[in-house]
């Protein structure tokens, strides 16, 4: 399931490098506490989630270095 | 598969390749056995029996990572100059040709600087790159090929493949990169990933780019 980021992440990963050509490579932490680890952000605008994480909130987004 | 001690290496070096990056070899081992085989890069031994599927998709560093260092194994090693061609040499020999010059990622590589007049594409699914800046130029640290690379991607689903990229909608939006001179790059080879096989030229521009650099997108077919 692809999720368009709030504005704020938007702005976040496009100071940050991508990880390969169009993508990033990001740890994610939900409103509800739940992180989510390497999830591909593309355009720096969608995320790839499971489904079971439709409607949540995203508190925080961090490129994943390694 | 064996990652050749410094005596075998040496042993090789001192003969003939039989094709760029490759040597065909004949080898007694520690039980007598005459056995023949592949030597990548006088480096890598992979006998005629062994399996080869993790060659399609592994890097050469990686597959010597995994190979067991040869220690007592080989009693002795020569290169076999009239040999019938061994399908795995041509599954391997670019492979490790390609290592001895910049098999790495380019994130791996060192930061160079750009020619004059180099130019460079970016594949994307979309056509708003935010990567893309409005006054067109790169954001630091974003990821394109050279001009050269881009033409062995005639449709977004090649490019999708040649550049392991996640994403699977084709990346059929083509930009078109002018940096100028010295402009700073990292060049590397795309590893395989994501299910696909990658093999691509892929670059970073570190520091991005100078404004009016990047133009586009053109587009090319899906598939």
């Amino acid at each position: 399931m692809r999720i368009k980021l709030e504005q704020r992440w938007t702005r976040r990963l496009l100071q940050l490098p991508e990880s390969g050509m169009g993508y990033q490579r990001v740890d994610l932490r939900l409103a509800d506490g739940r992180e989510l680890k390497n999830v591909l952000a593309f355009n720096a605008e969608e995320v790839e989630l499971p489904d079971e994480c439709a409607g949540a909130k995203i508190e925080d987004v961090q490129l994943r270095t390694a | 598969m064996l990652k050749l001690n410094l005596t075998l290496q040496c042993l090789l070096l001192n003969q003939p390749e039989s094709g760029m990056g490759y040597q065909i070899v004949e080898a007694v081992t520690a039980d007598l056995k005459t056995k023949r085989g592949i030597a990548y890069n006088a480096e890598l031994l992979l006998f005629d029996e062994e399996p080869r599927r993790m060659f399609r998709t592994a890097t050469f560093a990686q597959l010597l990572a995994e190979a067991k260092i040869s220690t007592d194994e080989i009693r002795s090693l020569r290169v076999v100059t009239s040999a019938t061609s061994t399908a795995s040499a041509y599954v391997l020999h670019e492979t490790s040709a390609r290592y001895e010059r910049k098999s790495r990622p380019a994130k791996d590589a060192p930061i160079e600087q750009t020619k004059e007049k180099e130019v460079f594409k970016r594949f994307t699914a979309y056509e708003n790159d935010h990567r893309i800046t409005s006054d067109g130029k790169l954001l630091p640290g974003t990821y394109a090929t050279t001009e050269e690379d881009a033409k062995k991607a005639p449709t977004g689903k090649i490019a999708v493949a040649r550049y392991a990229l996640p994403n699977p909608k084709p990346a059929s939006n083509v930009w078109t990169i002018e940096p100028w001179k010295d402009t700073l790059i990292q060049y590397g080879i795309v590893e395989p990933a994501n299910d696909q096989p990658g093999g691509g030229v892929e670059v970073i521009f570190t520091k991005g780019t100078h404004p009016g650099t990047v133009t586009g997108p053109k587009k090319i077919p899906d598939e």
